[in-house]
């Protein structure tokens, strides 16, 4: 209580201290005058008696800092006093705090940024209960498209059986679906999922309720969970969605609930439903065969196990999997299920880019660092001398150190402040290039967490700044003041860290001008590999008519027909010149891929067996598209049902299977199990004409194999416009979507892009990546000339008086140029091997992020080192001018 | 010039309020004086000693002060003894008077005992 009261006096003493003080000073003047009354009143003269008073007072002075301390909060007080002095003595030299102010402003922002999105995909717990024992299992075996190959219900049931270190295993099969409403219809990736996914992902309702163990099976009612982002975006956060009916081409689901906002893996989805909604996941052929694989499967580890004890049981499921099923397993694919943590299954894409912006920050960083330490030390040496006073005057060396400490943490926090705002704008382009990577890209946010590191950064930043600056020893204070001038240059040791600095900011700077020259080479060369297109004034459309739910050669007939009319229409618009329809788009990845027999070459065992990807075309699509034709013939209108079937390969087709011979008038058959569940049949099928290549998976793909069949020929699956136009193939949209609107109301209209956008798609990170490392690249190489110029500026002008004495005794100009020049080029050569030597390991380490370029890259080395050395000498060069230019006899005088 | 005693820490406190309850309402000089009094002058006060005990006292809600004028005609801080400001000199004193007697008791030549 006491206690309790007089620290509340104290707090209260920190605000009302103006007021206090003018009664404090009264208080002990009036002591003293009546003190002096007293020894006049003893017969003392009144300049005795004041003198008299003031001896036995022991000093005003000392007795008001002595009230003061007991008045307020001391600490506090002398700190606020620390932060203005810091803020008039960093007032008085406004240009080294605006340079050093910026210069942590670029490094903390950077690194704000870039932490904060390596955070959200990277680090941050995931949002689902118990987030760290959620597993994610990978099928691979080798060959072509190997990497990830789903599971079948059959060999999800073995991992279920099989281990028990799970406590649940949950299917996931990606799957889409159009939703009709009453004015339109839009495309939704759902995901179908077995009624105990929520409990395996751990993942709660924010509406109604999730999906349970009795939504399985065929006589389950089909039902809908809303994902909280489709849920936000389409109903707008309707709460009166649960227990509504939507239609899902043609068969009509129940919303029950609406999960919480969480990532799904692999891709985002809009919403979840039991499997009761699609015929084909319930069928014999789903359920019972191996091959079959159409699911993703996550798993929730038991209590009490570890990922290790999950990894041993799942490698002796797949043994004895593979055991038992020797037929229908090749052995020389090597089939084999990874167990991922989900979190790092989900940031998995996103890693090596993410972790190398933040090395390429935390470079920056460094530079930035290593810059104001230089700056500090420089500055150091000029206020030598007030430190010293100050120290005289009896600020103890802890009172000095906190002194610098307090300045440099206004320097750094200042920085900070401003790197905020740098980082606030670049979150938000950080956050696009990161949704490309990772689904949980719209969790990038500056949060507590972010902010406290931003706040550590500044802090760290700031002690190991403050002890860069030396603080004058004890009894050399004299002899300091007593010189009267302010000495210059510094102690040995002090210009070696300097050098050391200026060193290090070279090597940095150099690692991230590698990196940035090998990012952009790799961006051109994406930017230059040919589409295989000619001409890019494309407008894709996708338009599914395929109702899932009724497959069958009735319905299939009418969406023919109705592609055709839609063909037609188009074809007539003004501006347009060719159109095209197509199972997939031009530039687009295939959904359907099988393997493949070919006359000549057929599968020989031993090897992965050959896969090609399905497509279909219209007579009209190579034209439109502006694939070039290598050989043979185009489709015809002669192609027909009942016709001879016949296909057109691309090139790597015709070189896999048919390497040296001509291909034309050859045979192919689709092959393998997984036809049975499919419109395709295994039919022989002669081959008509070779097209060349397009770069189907994005512009660093490698070239698929890739078979067309007739439009005509075969069965309606996927299904989309290419339109050619003479000009500006975007401005069509509008007039395109009305006719398709008028022909098929009910149908989806998909990824409307001009091919030029779907290449940027896979242009456009890689530009991002090699703009951002690129601009810390350059802004590195600034810094560094600035240190490099600073450092040499001081050690001329600390040499004044030596170059006078060179020059006195016979130094030509030039010569003294020369002469720092050395100097200078020492440093920058110093530099160059280091960074050099650290760039071409980096470079190894990001080699995953490269195409087309060797990460030893000879040209991008030589280009660096030629921009370092000509920036660096340049750098060098203004201060060995003004050492020229010294008068001997001035600079002899002033010493 | 006879050797001055510093004053012992946190007896300080308890002269002033004794001082206090003795004289009532009193400025910091009168205070000092009747201390140097009352100790035959072998203790003295500076100003850095005396006033930081004022104001702590005044903090804890011992003593208060005001503006008032001295006996002559000038313009002093008064400080007076509040209700508590008693009690806690009763419990210091007793305090004291038992330590004292305590410290007298073991400093006292053994054959005396």
């Amino acid at each position: 209580m006491k206690y309790g009261r007089a620290t509340f006096a104290r707090i209260a003493g920190v605000f009302t201290k103006d007021r206090a003080e003018d009664d404090l000073h009264e208080e002990l003047q009036a002591h003293l005058a009546m003190e002096t009354a007293e020894y006049i009143r003893r017969g003392m003269r009144p300049d005795v008696a004041r003198r008299q008073a003031l001896l036995a007072s022991g000093g005003l002075t000392g007795a008001a800092e002595s009230v003061r301390a007991q008045r307020g909060m001391p600490w506090l007080e002398s700190i606020a006093s620390d932060v203005r002095y810091a803020l008039r003595a960093l007032c008085r030299s406004p240009v080294f705090t605006a340079v050093v102010v910026t210069t942590l402003a670029l490094g903390i922002g950077a690194n704000t940024a870039i932490f904060s999105v390596v955070r959200a995909v990277l680090l941050k717990p995931l949002p689902h209960r118990n987030g760290e024992r959620l597993v994610y299992l990978r099928h691979s075996m080798d060959g072509p498209s190997g990497a990830n190959v789903l599971f079948s219900v059959p060999e999800v049931h073995d991992v279920r059986s099989g281990a028990p270190s799970f406590s649940g295993v949950a299917e996931y099969s990606p799957w889409f679906n159009t939703i009709h409403a009453d004015s339109d219809a839009i495309r939704v990736d759902v995901g179908l999922v077995t009624g105990n996914f929520f409990e395996v992902m751990g993942l709660a309702p924010v509406r109604g309720r999730l999906t349970r163990p009795s939504d399985d099976g065929p006589d389950a009612k089909p039902v809908m969970v809303l994902t909280h982002d489709f849920w936000m975006k389409r109903f707008h956060g309707d709460a009166g969605i649960v227990g509504r009916q939507l239609r899902l081409d043609g068969v009509s689901a129940t919303v029950i609930g609406v999960v919480q906002s969480a990532p799904f893996f692999p891709d985002r989805v809009d919403a979840l439903l039991n499997m009761v909604i699609s015929p084909h996941h319930l069928s014999a052929q789903m359920v019972e065969s191996r091959m079959h694989r159409m699911t993703e499967v996550v798993a929730r580890l038991a209590p009490d196990a570890s990922v290790e004890q999950a990894r041993h049981e799942v490698a002796e499921v797949t043994a004895r999997m593979l055991r038992d099923n020797r037929g229908l397993y090749n052995p020389t694919s090597h089939h084999r299920v990874t167990v991922i943590p989900f979190k790092e299954a989900i940031g998995e894409r996103a890693r090596l880019t993410l972790w190398l912006l933040m090395g390429a920050a935390a470079f920056v960083m460094i530079i930035s660092a290593a810059s104001v330490a230089n700056l500090t030390l420089m500055r150091g040496v000029h206020r030598e001398h007030e430190l010293v006073v100050r120290a005289a005057l009896g600020a103890g060396a802890m009172r000095l150190r906190r002194l610098l400490l307090v300045e440099n943490l206004v320097l750094t926090l200042a920085g900070a402040a401003m790197g905020l705002g740098l980082a606030f704008w670049g979150v938000r382009l950080l956050a696009s290039l990161a949704e490309r990577y990772s689904t949980r890209a719209n969790e990038i946010r500056l949060d507590g967490f972010v902010l406290g590191f931003t706040l550590g950064l500044s802090v760290v930043l700031a002690v190991l700044l403050s002890f860069v600056a030396s603080i004058p020893k004890d009894g050399t204070y004299t002899a300091v003041i007593s010189a009267g001038v302010r000495r210059m240059g510094g102690s040995i040791r002090k210009q070696r860290l300097q050098r050391a600095l200026v060193v290090a900011q070279i090597t940095v700077s150099v690692v991230l001008l590698a990196g940035a020259g090998l990012l952009t080479r790799t961006m051109i060369q994406i930017s230059e590999v040919s589409t295989g297109l000619k001409a890019e004034e494309v407008l894709t459309m996708e338009v599914p008519l395929l109702n899932p739910a009724r497959f069958d050669t009735a319905s299939d007939d009418r969406n023919k027909e109705r592609y055709d009319r839609m063909r037609r229409e188009i074809r007539a618009l003004p501006g347009v010149i060719e159109v095209g329809v197509g199972s997939t788009m031009p530039l687009r990845i295939t959904q359907l891929e099988f393997d493949v027999n070919a006359e000549v070459k057929t599968y020989t065992p031993g090897r992965p067996r050959p896969r090609a990807d399905w497509r279909t075309a219209s007579p009209e699509y190579f034209r439109a598209a502006g694939i070039p034709r290598l050989s043979g013939r185009d489709f015809s209108s002669a192609d027909r049902v009942g016709s001879g079937l016949v296909v057109i390969i691309n090139k790597t087709f015709a070189d896999m299977f048919f390497p040296g011979a001509d291909p034309i008038g050859k045979r192919m058959a689709w092959a393998g199990e997984v036809l049975r569940f499919t419109p395709v049949s295994g039919d022989w099928r002669t081959i008509v004409g070779v097209v060349g290549n397009t770069q189907d998976g994005g512009q660093d793909a490698a070239p698929r194999p890739v078979v067309f069949a007739p439009f005509a020929q075969s069965y309606a699956l996927l299904g989309g416009l290419v339109i050619r136009a003479g000009s500006d193939a975007a401005a069509l949209v509008p007039d395109a979507t009305r006719i398709i609107r008028r022909i098929a109301p009910d149908a989806a209209i998909d990824n409307v892009m001009t091919v030029a956008q779907i290449k940027e798609q896979s242009v456009s990170p890689r530009r991002l990546n090699a703009a951002l490392v690129s601009s810390f690249g350059i802004l590195a190489v600034i810094i560094a000339a600035v240190g490099i110029a600073g450092v040499l500026a001081f050690s001329v002008s600390a040499r004044t008086n030596e170059i006078g004495v060179r020059m006195s005794l016979g130094a030509d100009s030039g010569r003294v140029q020369r002469m720092i020049l050395k100097e200078g080029g020492a440093l920058l050569a110093i530099g160059l091997v280091c960074g050099v030597t650290s760039a071409y390991f980096a470079a190894r380490v990001i080699r995953g992020l490269l195409f087309g370029v060797a990460p030893h890259d000879p040209a991008t080395f030589i280009g660096v080192m030629v921009t370092m050395t000509v920036v660096g000498m340049g750098a060098c060069w203004i201060p060995a001018r003004r050492a020229a230019r010294i008068d001997p006899s001035a600079a002899m005088r002033s010493a | 010039m006879p050797e001055k005693l510093d004053v012992k820490q946190g007896t300080l406190a308890l002269m002033i309020l004794k001082t206090l309850e003795v004289l009532g309402p009193l400025h910091g000089y009168g205070v000092a004086r009747r201390i140097e009094e009352t100790s035959k002058n072998q203790l003295t006060l500076n100003y850095g000693t005396l006033y930081p005990a004022l104001l702590k006292l005044e903090q804890e809600g011992y003593v208060t002060a005001e503006w008032g004028q001295s006996d002559n005609n000038r313009r002093a801080k008064f400080y007076s003894l509040t209700a508590a400001g008693r009690k806690q000199l009763a419990r210091e004193t007793r305090d004291w008077v038992k330590t004292a007697d305590l410290i007298a008791a073991f400093l006292a030549p053994p054959q005396q005992a």
